[in-house]
């Protein structure tokens, strides 16, 4: 093997692509050859300089909004006519129609469902000997049809089968010590895009936060939420809360997110000497100190350096 | 090669729905017959994935949900042509490459048009990655970042088919007849990307190693 022949087969031999015998050939060349060997190195030092980019790995709510979208999608694609075409073409055996004969199906497939979804009576279900009820009085209310998905006629009974999404809306109440009020609360939360509501979620929650379930949606939301006045709501809440490490972690894991919002930051840090003060909390004690020392936005450098000399005048 | 596909998928929790627990051909043969409930099991069996590696691929998060959205969407119109000649997660992962791949192949005739750099200077990859650990130290964190800066502009200077061969080999360590498999190009070619990916890095990124 010469130089040029390790060359084109670095790469494979970085990444264990190699053949055994191509493999020994590789580190006999490089035993013999030093050129050889620091290029080996310098690739071994790239492989570890690229191993540490960082990742964004999608956030949980990032992919709650993902499948919200999709079943979205799905269901305008499910209520389209494209989606009528694709289900019953490959049936008649076509594969790739022509426009006129899409088109001319469009219009038979429109009469079709027309006359079997027309008002009559008969049985809903095969076998079941009961007259062909109005939709309203099925269960289905005012009840918002989101996406068929089936419709099968009967030509034996007249009758059809339909299998559909319906969404209807619900009023739920009850009190925040029913869990399933406080699930509800939290999955609206974490997963629904308006923030108003998500404000007015966290002003529900509010006096919910030491429980083992809300507390930690809310230090979450602390921490992650896309829009500033809920992450001010959510403080709120925290506010409220028992004192412990995770609240403690999660405001200090705020106040060091230098791009988060400088009062957001600003309200943290009186937050922190409230708990350096109160709870004599010394890794509290310990952040302000830091930064008032090195944290680059004035505002939150002043702010930590002004309560830890009123801090200090006190103890004085 | 669908060793490699099923390694993908293998980090996805399974779920425990009863529907969930049905096996992948029946699950298929109820969502081709218009079952949304089997097509959403199936999404949900391998979306986490497939986001993660669009967010690798793209960096924005409303991009890669764009791309999500646009593969999943592709694969429930295609998915009465799936004849099980394949594993369902190859089938699956070559519509999530092709989706990722024009993509990039829109991106970079869009930049070639207009600088990569946003208003403030930076790409928006980094927007959405900015190193803020509470451990590093503002030097520790700057250096970080601008290293980061580094490598996301190299690997922005790979061609679309480089870039996605470089990612699946380099963060998602499969296989490159796999990667073939899943561009729907030959290995050989996939290794001839592989090369020539490794060596722009090499110099783009010569004074950092």
């Amino acid at each position: 093997m010469n130089c040029n022949d390790f060359n084109e087969n670095l790469p494979l031999l970085m990444y264990d692509e190699l053949p055994v015998e191509e493999r020994a050939a590789c580190e006999a060349h490089v035993a013999a050859c030093s050129h050889c060997h620091s290029l080996l190195e310098e690739s071994s030092r790239l492989q570890t300089l690229l191993k540490g980019r960082t990742s964004p790995e999608p956030a949980p709510d990032l992919l709650v909004r993902c499948r919200q979208a999709l079943d979205e999608a799905l269901d305008r694609e499910e209520m389209g006519w494209g989606a009528a075409l694709r289900e019953w073409l490959p049936r008649l055996g076509i594969i790739r129609p022509a426009g006129a004969v899409a088109a001319l199906s469009l219009v038979v497939l429109g009469f079709g469902l027309g006359w079997t979804l027309r008002p009559r009576a008969g049985n809903l279900v095969p076998g079941v000997e009961k007259d062909l009820s109005p939709v309203s009085t099925m269960g289905l209310g005012d009840a918002r049809i989101s996406g068929i998905s089936q419709v099968s006629p009967d030509p034996k009974t007249g009758g059809v089968r339909i299998t559909l999404n319906a969404e209807r809306r619900m009023t739920l109440e009850g009190s925040l010590d029913d869990d399933n009020v406080r699930k509800v609360l939290v999955y609206a939360l974490k997963s629904y895009d308006n923030p108003g509501i998500r404000v007015d979620t966290l002003e529900a929650l509010r006096a919910s936060g030491n429980n083992p379930s809300v507390q930690p949606e809310l230090l979450y939301t602390l921490r992650n939420d896309p829009n500033l006045g809920v992450r001010l709501e959510a403080l709120k809440a925290v506010r409220r809360m028992n004192w412990n490490p995770e609240v403690r972690q999660a405001l200090l894991d705020v106040v060091h997110q230098p791009k988060a919002n400088q009062g957001l930051r600003g309200a943290v840090v009186d937050e922190l000497v409230k708990h350096a003060v109160k709870d004599k909390d010394e890794v509290a004690l310990s952040a302000l100190e830091q930064l008032a020392a090195n944290d680059p936005n004035d505002y939150v450098r002043l702010k930590s350096l002004r309560a830890l000399v009123a801090l200090g005048a006190d103890n004085n | 090669m669908d060793g490699a596909c099923l390694e993908l998928a293998g980090k996805i929790p399974a779920d425990s729905s009863p529907v969930a627990g049905a096996d992948e051909p029946a699950l298929i043969r109820r969502a081709q017959g218009g079952d949304r409930t089997a097509f959403d099991v199936l999404v949900r069996r391998y979306d986490r994935e497939v986001l993660r590696l669009a967010l690798k691929v793209v960096g924005s998060p409303e991009e890669a949900t764009d791309l999500y959205q646009e593969a999943f969407l592709k694969v429930y119109r295609s998915l009465s042509r799936f004849r099980f000649e394949s594993a369902f997660s190859t089938w699956l992962y070559r519509v999530v490459m092709n989706v990722c791949l024009d993509h990039l192949r829109r991106q970079k005739s869009r930049n070639e048009v207009q600088p990569p750099e946003s208003e403030a200077g930076e790409p928006e990859f980094f927007h959405t990655v900015a190193d803020d650990r509470p451990g590093l130290n503002p030097e520790q964190a700057l250096r970080a970042k601008e290293i980061q800066h580094r490598i996301g502009r190299a690997l922005e200077g790979l061609s679309p088919r480089e870039r996605l061969v470089f990612e699946l080999k380099h963060y998602q360590g499969m296989r490159l007849r796999a990667i073939g498999d899943l561009c729907g190009t030959s290995e050989e070619t996939a290794k001839n990307c592989l090369f020539r990916a490794t060596q722009k890095l090499r110099f783009a990124l010569a004074d950092l190693v």
